[in-house]
């Protein structure tokens, strides 16, 4: 009974040794799987995730191994999904932050290395007849034939047209075909040029070899050619460290810039020159992104407008449903008034409606020329506000949308504390000569504040990143004019941050992530004043 | 039944970081004893009880219970039955889910069952209760439920932690005569935690005086005997002080000459007095402490009044069979029982008579010196 | 409140009235609009509440069947809105179980048992759950991407992926939880544990029973914060057949085809179900809303 011992509770797992065997026999072979695969990324340069992977397998194996661990068990999973999927997501774009990671600089160095050794170049005389023949579903034989009528043919290969889907560059693995001397082309009939074309995409991945070791790839719909790698490592014979390839058709010589992240060409004394060659691979870039954000005229300046507009939003927006949920929950509160439950039922109805249909509800509602509202201000008063063109109108409509979502939260909220309070109270106050409105100003809310406050500022930090609100209502129009990334001016710092990574042709995940990083450090100042408030209020 | 036996056992729930609750407990419990164990709030009982049972796990030393080691057995392996303070019953079952839990986890057979549950509940007089939920019983009845399901397991040893503390005070005598009636007829091993001494008294065969652990003690079990043993011969000053009520008086005082069967001693007040004990190891000078008991007093016209003690009256309770006198001697609370007729003005000099063999002697470190008389009441 | 009350209270009780119908008219009014285009023809109609020429036309395109228009043409369903509704039940329902019964352990160990880290563990929680996953989705997607190259039924562009991301959310479940099971009794189980049952045995029959109300609350705030989550669907799920409700419903507003009233009838559709499970339960809620204290 070690696990006794360890718990402190001298409740223990019965072990059953028929069992035993089993357990470790399961264990080391996870652990073998995982060991397999850490080794892979860590070939593929994935570091990080290899890291990620080694530290949650070891520690889970350990805590389902050891007796000591017993405990532990228990929370192991959970605290594993929650280090995958917040921890380790936090650490990452922390560490993004730091990196020019963005779509044109999205491979690890390893893998743009190997794109760039994977490049070839046809050797333009070497070229054959191509035809390809069905050898059942999927499998299909490979012939060609030589200008001097040399022929060969392949043994069946399987070419499968992949399925949709994003393909990240140089993930597909070249097919390998080895070809062998034919006399005659096959009996059957070559496919049709419409089944050449669809299978366009696998062709192009062949590599065909012939016997004496020329390598061949699809040059044209009905022709194969020579192709030789377009880079080669620079031999350490003639002064290469490993580093510098060699383009064997120009013969300029190409490295790795480590500071732009991408292969430049060049000059003979050692010096980069020219643009970088695709693809790039991301780099560490120190603090560039962040004095971006705070030095960076095009970035600063939207930065902090957005910013400005997210403090005033998250502000107002709890100012407004907290007085409005209050008021609303000392009304349905109040005992001598007919039909409270209904009226409950009725006023939570924006809060049990999904947020993301309401929203979108108010998205057409809100429309300038079909908008219900608009047509009823038109009538009305013979007006059509912009309200999706105009910054401080549609600033107005997010609040008032908001203010709709969230009010019946603080009336939820507020009705629970309310019957917290002692009626005494009111009867102590209605002797003293009190009214309801002195009452609720002077008895109510002070009584509110504080078991509330921690909760309010939770529901400010929760405004402060309200992604699906801005993004479905506005999607952030309209635009700040002169901005360098995608900026608008109902943009939160969420959505901001949201459009930069994936808005646009920059995909600057980079800066995205440097954003992201000063609102981490904003967040979790408000969560410790937030658990510092729990706890003071706690003995009380 | 089995008899349980504790040797050198030490519980400490963070070893290196706290100090040890219980250090060097040893007790040799018999077969069909009933042992309570007493000791101040927070002195280890419960965890002294938990140990046995196997809720807690033991920091070094051993436990057997009829005859086989079970430190490290499951507590379910160890034949005991346990009724909790709270009574903990599954809110979520009925009586008879209760009571059949047990059985029913231990896969015995239905029918086996079904008689054990009738005749605990018979005995108990559950049978009205049976399908009726935790939350529609009476307190008097959530307890009876908690010790038949304690009962239908046919525990070896019976453990029970302060099983009365949650009934009112009528309810609680009445309940303890049904548990002492209840072991006379099973005669099953019983151990009992309670802090109340007159359960301890009344119910036990012999009671284990647990103190909170003091630093550098050797061990918090300061004396594990016979009831009237503990009473008429405590092994120190904390046990005297513990056990009894009212509380033993205690006034400091110095041997003015060791002797082998009657000592005078010195009080602080002054006045010499005479106490039957047996002090031929200490020497002229040592301090010491007199206790005596508020029942062993005796008015000055009693012949028996050896020695005299005068105090200041500060409250005279008048409870009609007997009367109680707080006096203040020489700056010490003295409590003494009297006549019932006896008068006591407040602020008035009192005398009260000590006879010389209701003494009791304790040392600079709290051990009692042997008693060579015995006082009894005429 | 039984107190004898002055005359002006009929008048004061009146304005309440009056007030809060005033208000229901204002909140209400986007809900019933809604219902009202459902029934409009066509997609830009403007009108009353209640439709001049009403029309299910709408209805039958959100119900996935095709309709044919005045000059004859098929015009088939704009999006697969019951797949989307199906698709989202499915992702909240599983996701909501794997919530309850991973923050349930979690919640058991941290209640009942002492481990080292325990205190630090459960402050960590507070304080990481707050950080919104939106500012992670570059994270999220990366981490997706690498899931799909080495085990691709869980990675990008699957449900069990989307699932597998929802359940990092279980900080605020476990505390509430957690703060439930330290309402039971200890003895309970130890009481359990003397009658013969495993550990196992004491969580499952005995404590588990015990906590149905708790872990109902935390099923169903876990279900409603999984069908509208967006931001992390949007990134993970790519093929329009695999999307849920909250990523597909966008496409009907954008500003190139816009499909107001199919919208109307798909968002009824899909709202009502969803909304009737979150009224039926609000009672329930209140008490885990609080006790959580961030909006679900
Ligand atoms: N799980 C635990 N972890 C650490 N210390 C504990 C634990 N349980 C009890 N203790 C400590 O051990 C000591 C003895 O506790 P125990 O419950 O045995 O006292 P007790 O004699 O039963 O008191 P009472 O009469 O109040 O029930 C106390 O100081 C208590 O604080
Ligand atoms: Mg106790």
């Amino acid at each position: 009974m070690a696990s006794a011992a360890a718990t402190g509770q001298g409740i223990a797992a019965p072990v059953r040794p028929a069992a035993h065997w089993l357990k470790w026999a399961i264990i080391g072979v996870i652990g073998l799987v995982n060991l397999y695969a850490v080794t892979l990324m860590y070939i593929q340069g994935e570091t990080i995730f290899a890291l990620v992977t080694l530290i949650l397998v070891a520690t889970g194996l350990y805590v389902f191994a050891a007796p000591g661990a017993y405990v532990h068990r228990y929370i192991f999973p959970g605290v594993a999904t929650m280090f995958i999927f917040i921890v380790f997501p936090l650490a990452y774009t922390i560490w993004i932050a730091f990196t020019n990671y963005s779509a044109t600089n999205i491979l690890t160095f390893e893998r743009a290395r190997a794109y760039q050794l994977s490049q070839s170049f046809q050797i333009a005389d070497q070229s054959f007849d191509f035809a390809l023949y069905g050898a059942g579903t999927n499998t299909y034989r490979l012939a060609l034939t030589a200008a001097d009528g040399e022929r060969f043919l392949s043994p069946p290969v399987e070419l499968r047209v992949p399925g949709a889907g994003p393909q990240p560059p140089a993930s597909t693995a070249a097919i390998e075909v080895d070809l062998l001397p034919a006399t005659a082309p096959p009996a059957a009939e070559p496919l049709p040029i419409k089944d050449l074309v669809r299978l366009r995409g696998v062709l192009q991945e062949v590599r065909a070899h012939l016997p004496n070791h020329t390598d061949l790839r699809m040059s044209g719909l009905r022709q194969f050619s020579a192709i030789r790698p377009l880079y080669q490592v620079l031999p350490s014979a003639q002064g290469g460290d490993g580093l510098i390839l060699v383009n064997q058709q120009t013969k300029e010589r190409i490295a790795p810039d480590m500071r732009s992240g991408f292969y430049r060409a060049l000059t003979p004394e050692g010096e980069f020159t020219g643009p970088g060659i695709a693809p790039g691979f991301s780099v560490f870039v120190g603090w560039k992104n962040f004095l971006r954000v705070l030095t960076d005229p095009g970035v600063q300046g939207p930065f902090l407008q957005i910013f400005g507009w997210t403090l005033t939003f998250s502000l107002l927006s709890v100012i407004f449903t907290l007085a409005i949920g209050m008021v609303l929950a000392a009304l349905v509160q109040w005992e001598s008034l007919a039909g409270r439950g209904l009226y409950r039922l009725l006023l939570i109805l924006p809060y049990a409606v999904p947020a993301f249909i309401s929203i979108l509800v108010f998205r057409g509602l809100f429309n300038q020329n079909f908008g219900e509202i608009n047509v009823l201000l038109s009538q009305l008063f013979g007006i059509k506000p912009a309200w999706f063109n105009d910054p401080t109108l549609a600033r107005t409509m997010l609040l008032i949308v908001n203010t709709w979502l969230g009010y019946p939260y603080m009336m939820i909220l507020c009705m629970g504390l309310l019957k917290a309070i002692p009626s005494d109270l009111y009867e102590a106050a209605a002797m003293d000569g009190s009214n309801f409105i002195r009452d609720f100003f002077s008895i109510t809310v002070p009584l509110l504040m504080k078991p509330l406050t921690p909760l309010l500022i939770a529901s400010f930090a929760f405004n402060f990143n309200n992604f699906v609100l801005v993004q479905l209502l506005t999607e952030g129009r309209p635009d700040i004019i002169g901005a360098q990334t995608p900026a608008g001016t109902t943009d939160l710092l969420v959505t901001y941050t949201y459009r930069i990574a994936f808005e646009g042709s920059g995909q600057d995940y980079g800066l995205a992530s440097a954003i992201a990083t000063l609102i981490f450090i904003m967040v979790g100042v408000l969560a410790l004043i937030n658990i510092k408030i729990m706890r003071v209020d706690r003995p009380t | 039944m089995a008899d349980v036996k504790i040797e050198h056992l030490v519980k400490n729930y963070q070893p290196g970081v706290a100090r040890d609750v219980l250090r060097d407990i040893n007790l040799d419990i018999k077969e069909g004893d009933f042992v309570v164990f007493v000791g101040p709030s927070g002195c280890g009982k419960s965890t002294l009880l938990r140990a046995i049972a196997g809720l807690d796990d033991i920091t070094s030393g051993d436990l057997f219970i009829g005859g086989r080691r079970m430190n490290e057995v499951p507590p379910v392996e160890r034949g005991v039955g346990m009724v909790f303070q709270s009574y903990a019953l599954y809110p979520h079952m009925t009586v008879r889910e209760n009571l059949a839990f047990g059985l029913k986890i231990k896969k015995v057979d239905k029918q086996t069952a079904r008689e054990r549950v009738a005749q605990a509940s018979a005995m108990l007089g559950l049978d009205p209760f049976l399908e009726r939920k935790p939350k529609d019983l009476s307190g008097g009845q959530r307890q009876r439920v908690a010790i038949g399901r304690a009962l239908v397991q046919h525990p070896a040893v019976f453990l029970l932690d302060e099983p009365l503390s949650n009934l009112d005070a009528a309810l609680r005598v009445k309940t303890r005569i049904e548990l002492a009636r209840m072991h006379e007829e099973r005669g099953s091993t019983t151990i009992y935690v309670t802090h109340d001494q007159v359960e301890a008294m009344t119910l036990a065969t012999r009671i284990a005086v647990l103190s909170p652990l003091a630093e550098g003690a050797a061990t918090n079990l300061e004396q594990f005997g016979p009831p009237l043993d503990l009473y008429h011969e405590p092994a120190n000053r904390f046990v005297a002080g513990f056990i009894g009520s009212p509380k033993m008086n205690f006034l400091g005082g110095m041997i003015e000459a060791p002797d082998a069967r009657r000592t005078r001693i010195k009080l602080d007040t002054g006045v010499s007095i005479t106490a039957g004990v047996d002090t031929s190891r200490a020497h002229p000078g040592d301090q010491v402490e007199v206790g005596v008991r508020p029942e062993h007093t005796v008015l000055l016209d009693d012949p028996r009044a050896d020695n005299r003690i005068t105090g200041t009256v500060l409250v005279a309770e008048h409870l009609g069979a007997e009367t109680f006198i707080y006096l203040d001697v020489g700056g010490k609370d003295f409590t003494v029982k009297v006549r019932p007729e006896t008068p006591g003005t407040a602020r008035s000099q009192f005398d009260i008579g000590v006879p010389t063999d209701a003494c009791y002697l304790f040392d600079a470190q709290g051990q009692a010196f042997p008693r060579t008389e015995r006082f009894t009441r005429t | 409140m039984a107190m004898v009350q002055a005359k002006s209270i009929i008048y004061r009780k009146l304005a309440a009235h009056a007030f809060l119908w005033a208000w229901l008219a204002l909140i209400i009014f986007p809900l019933l609009m809604v219902i009202a285009i459902s029934f409009r023809t066509g997609n830009f109609a403007v009108g009353d509440i209640i439709p001049s020429h009403p029309t299910l036309d709408h209805w039958r395109l959100a119900l996935g069947m095709s309709i044919v228009d005045e000059s004859g043409r098929t015009i088939p369903p704009p999006f697969p809105v019951l797949l989307w509704l199906w698709n989202s039940i499915k992702v909240a329902s599983v996701s909501a179980v794997l919530i309850v019964a991973l923050s349930t352990t979690c919640a058991y160990a941290f209640a009942r048992l002492r481990f080292g880290g325990r205190s630090l563990l459960l402050k960590a929680m507070l304080v990481f759950q707050m950080f919104p996953a939106v500012l992670a989705l570059v994270a999220y997607y990366a981490l997706f991407s690498r899931i799909s190259d080495y085990f691709p039924p869980l990675g990008l562009n699957t449900h069990p992926g989307l699932i597998f991301a929802y359940l990092g959310g279980i900080a605020l479940h476990v505390w509430t939880i957690k703060g439930y099971f330290e309402t039971i009794d200890k003895s309970l189980e130890e009481s359990a544990t003397l009658d013969g049952a495993s550990p196992w045995q004491a969580f499952r029959l005995i404590l588990l029973p015990l906590s149905v109300p708790i872990l109902a609350v935390v099923f169903i705030l876990a279900f409603i914060t999984a069908i509208t989550e967006y931001p992390v669907a949007s990134i993970l799920l790519q093929d329009e057949s695999k999307l849920t409700l909250a990523v597909g419903s966008q496409y009907y507003l954008n500003p190139q085809e816009y499909k107001w009233g199919d919208f109307a009838a798909a968002a009824v559709l899909s709202g009502f179900p969803i909304t009737l499970v979150f009224l039926l339960a609000q009672r329930w809620l209140v008490g885990g809303l609080t006790a959580g204290g961030v909006k679900g």
